[in-house]
């Protein structure tokens, strides 16, 4: 545990540990926005967006969020798996979970990791089946795309109905606002003996 | 006997302290006071305008300051009048969002209190480099070397009385000229190599050749007259300074020492050979080592002296000696965190140790020549003359808490201190130069156009960027840069990703090839897939997030502050409200969203392991 490289490396899971993975973040969440959103959880003393580069169209954004202490980012999980989080935009959630250390983009090297490659020809036995390890690869990443495809439709989907929903709900306290402002509601209620007035 | 030899030393360094130089007229009621242009104290020359530290009783940094007045009153109390800098810690209140430069100071201009002030001269600590970097036509532009040099630098003023930071700087500041603040013409003159050898030349009157020089120093070496060396340490500078006849500082000669090293360098090995030599004179004969050159003809017959053959345990002298002579001169120096006081060893050290490179390998010379950096000449030199013998180092350590205050590097080489480490296996040394690499970003968007971004599938998820590019390394024996592919929620568990950017597009090409037509295999039965990499060009930040709703009409008339506030802050949702409904359905979205990526991911892994059953190797 002496050496440099291990102190470093329990250093990093430390900081693991107190960060914070978000997602379905607006992609108008900026770092100022994030650190007062969370800033009353505890001290946030890092954000860190995880950049898109796999995905060629505009998905959520997430972020890591380190915290002062271990303790702020257990709450902060809790609190965002318990109640839905508004974050720069209603009525859709953020989703707060620990972090891993894959997230990381400057992980360090876990110490004594040695890896191993070779080159493996047509001769070989495993070279047939290096090629479908490889082609199933392939197809995963595909698979993976048009699941990330299917979501974001859903998750369209459920904004379009949710914009339904609100938009018929305006529309009814809409009526309601006017036949209280054009006098109809105060004339029924005399009419059947109710008190509406605000108090 | 040695030990003795060098107490005796001491104890007259400790009594030699101080010398007045030139007049410059009298003053006062009676005129009974005496100003001066210039003094030496500590074995430093110091002129009107230079910039100095002063010290101060429990102060941690020392004060800077421009001497701009110099005079000895009757009573013999020397008196210096000193116009302030201040350190951009000192007048933080007034800076307001300004973030300064590292080594930014800021001149004292006005009227009033904290201006300037009038000091006993023996709080001098030490002479401090400050360059004027304003853009000022009435200041001579410092060059590149100058800048590189500097302890600090300035181009603003701070208005004492008005508490206000400016740009400009006045015709006078404390009544003194403002070409006075400016950098010194004479800085230029002097940094000009070329000249300033010439009028050396010209001074000594005889140019010991090359290879002459370090027979001189062993000369005096081998004739057991070691101890002249470290004495002549102490003047050494004041007779250089002579020699070349500019009127800088200290500091100033540093950059010297180094082109010289690179470029003239039989120069600097005349001078410091010479200046020894004469050392050995000046204590033999006189008691004030500052004397006038009178030593030519000494010079000339140091020079027609025949040739010695330098032997190992000469050369573990000198190195002991150069040890000593730091020793001394760290501790002569009597402010230990002043920079100065480390940077006045070095040279020293650089010059005697080239030499005695010189006589085993004249080709560290010539290596030298090709390092444009004299910083790090000097303090590769360094570590040279650490290597040359422990003992050595050992004394040049206890000069390393000065030193690290001047420069990090001179530390890491001090305590690295590998002996016969040659210059070019200096690897980790190399590293602190490394230039900043541009934005990950336009890198990738550029060697997407030029088609060297290739996309990296099937690692370990936990490999880190390093570990990627020595897999390139090793399976392609290409060089890159990578960058793993950061982990989100709804990244594959078994294959991880990085992006890739080679050097050309035939390397590029070359490895998507190979990759296709083999099979590199990584450790637990992951065969690498490689593809051109593409950067996803985003049309900027969308206005609209799905999931995020408006009612068109309140949207425009939100005028109620907490309305506003609702919104646009970040809220746990309260359970009785339209929001929390709707929150509870992308709650569940989100939830079926998640058991479709874990059970896609687990029919993955499954179909991964049947695969890799079939592998005879593990």
């Amino acid at each position: 545990m002496g050496t440099p490289e291990h102190k470093e490396y329990a250093a990093f899971e430390e900081k693991v540990r107190r960060t914070v993975y978000i997602d379905n973040l607006s992609t108008q969440v900026t770092e100022v926005v994030l650190k007062t959103a969370l800033g009353q959880f505890g001290n946030v003393t890092n954000v860190q967006f995880i950049p898109n580069y796999t995905e060629l169209r505009n998905i959520p954004q997430h972020a890591l969020v380190e915290m002062e202490t271990v303790k702020q980012a257990k709450s902060i999980v809790l609190e965002m798996t318990n109640y839905p989080f508004m974050m720069s935009g209603m009525p859709r959630p953020v989703r707060g979970r620990a972090a891993e250390m894959e997230m990381f983009g400057d992980r360090p090297i876990k110490p004594g990791r040695k890896i191993q490659c070779r080159w493996v020809g047509p001769q070989d036995p495993d070279f047939e089946v290096a090629k479908n390890l490889k082609r199933l690869t392939r197809r995963h990443a595909a698979e993976a795309s048009s699941m990330l495809n299917h979501q974001l439709e859903d998750e369209e989907k459920l904004s379009k109905q949710q914009a339904e929903a609100l938009k018929a709900n305006y529309k009814k306290f809409e009526m309601i606002e006017s036949i209280r402002l054009d006098g109809t509601l105060g004339r029924l209620a005399r009419q059947y003996g109710f008190n509406v007035k605000d108090d | 006997m040695p030990a003795m030899a060098c107490s005796e030393e001491a104890a007259k360094l400790e009594n030699y302290e101080f010398k007045w130089g030139k007049k410059r007229g009298v003053g006062g009621k009676k005129k009974d006071i005496q100003f001066y242009e210039s003094f030496t104290y500590d074995g430093v020359d110091y002129f009107l305008y230079d910039c100095v530290y002063l010290h101060k009783e429990g102060e941690p940094e020392p004060f800077i300051g421009k001497l701009v007045k110099i005079w000895e009153q009757p009573d013999h109390k020397k008196k210096v009048k000193v116009l302030w800098f201040f350190y951009p810690v000192e007048i933080l209140n007034w800076l307001g969002d300004d973030v300064p430069l590292e080594n930014e100071l800021f001149l004292a201009s006005g009227e009033g209190v904290g201006l300037a002030n009038v000091n006993s001269l023996e709080v001098i600590a030490g002479k401090c480099n400050v360059i004027c970097t304003s853009k000022d036509s009435r200041n001579p532009h410092p060059s590149e070397e100058e800048l590189e040099m500097a302890d600090y630098i300035f181009y603003r003023t701070f208005d004492v009385q008005q508490c206000t930071i400016l740009d400009k700087i006045d015709e006078k500041v404390a009544g003194v000229e403002v070409r006075f603040i400016f950098n010194r013409k004479e800085d230029h003159k002097s940094s000009d190599i070329p000249k300033l050898d010439a009028v050396r030349n010209e001074k000594n009157g005889n140019t010991v050749a090359i290879n002459e020089a370090p027979q001189l120093l062993s000369e005096l070496n081998s004739s057991g007259e070691l101890k002249n060396i470290t004495t002549d340490y102490k003047f050494r500078h004041s007779v250089i300074k002579e020699d070349a006849d500019a009127k800088d500082s200290l500091v100033k000669q540093e950059p010297l020492l180094g082109e010289k090293l690179a470029s003239g360098t039989d120069a600097q090995l005349n001078q410091t050979a010479t200046t020894d030599f004469k050392q050995q004179h000046v204590s033999d004969g006189k008691t004030k080592p500052r004397h006038k050159y009178d030593s030519d003809e000494d010079e000339g017959k140091a020079g027609k002296k025949p040739i010695n053959q330098v032997e190992d345990n000469k050369k573990l002298k000198s190195g002991r000696d150069l040890g000593a002579l730091d020793n001394r001169s760290s501790k002569k120096a009597r402010l230990d965190s002043s920079a100065r006081s480390s940077e006045e060893p070095e040279p020293n050290i650089s010059s005697l140790s080239a030499l005695d490179k010189d006589r085993n390998n004249n080709s560290i010379l010539k290596k030298l020549r090709g390092d444009s950096d004299e910083d790090k000449t000097k303090f590769r030199l360094v570590k040279d003359s650490l290597g040359l013998e422990k003992d050595a180092s050992k004394k040049v350590k206890s000069d390393e808490k000065a030193s690290k205050l001047s420069n990090g590097t001179l530390h890491k080489a001090a305590a690295a201190h590998a002996p016969e480490k040659d210059f070019g296996s200096d690897g980790p040394e190399l590293e602190v130069a490394r230039r900043p690499d541009a934005p990950w970003e336009e890198r990738m968007q550029t060697a997407h156009e030029q088609g060297t971004l290739v996309l990296l599938e099937n690692l370990d998820p936990a490999y880190t960027s390093a570990e990627v590019e020595d897999i390139v390394w090793h399976g392609f024996r290409e060089y890159c840069t990578a960058k793993v592919v950061q982990r989100t929620a709804i990244s594959s568990p078994h294959s991880g990703q990085a992006f890739v950017i080679f050097k050309t597009l035939e390397a590029a090409e070359m490895m998507i090839r190979k990759l296709d037509e083999g099979c590199l295999m990584l450790p637990n039965g992951r065969p690498l897939v490689g593809s051109r990499g593409t950067y996803p060009r985003l049309l900027g930040k969308q206005s609209t997030f799905a999931g995020h709703l408006f009612i068109d009409k309140v949207k425009f008339q939100m005028q109620r502050e907490e309305m506003k506030r609702a919104v646009s802050t970040s809220h746990c949702s309260q359970p009785n409200t339209i929001e929390y409904e709707m929150a509870m359905e992308w709650s569940l979205l989100q939830a079926r969203s998640d058991s479709w990526w874990k059970k896609l991911y687990k029919q993955h892994g499954e179909e991964l392991r049947k695969h890799k059953a079939n592998l005879k190797s593990k």
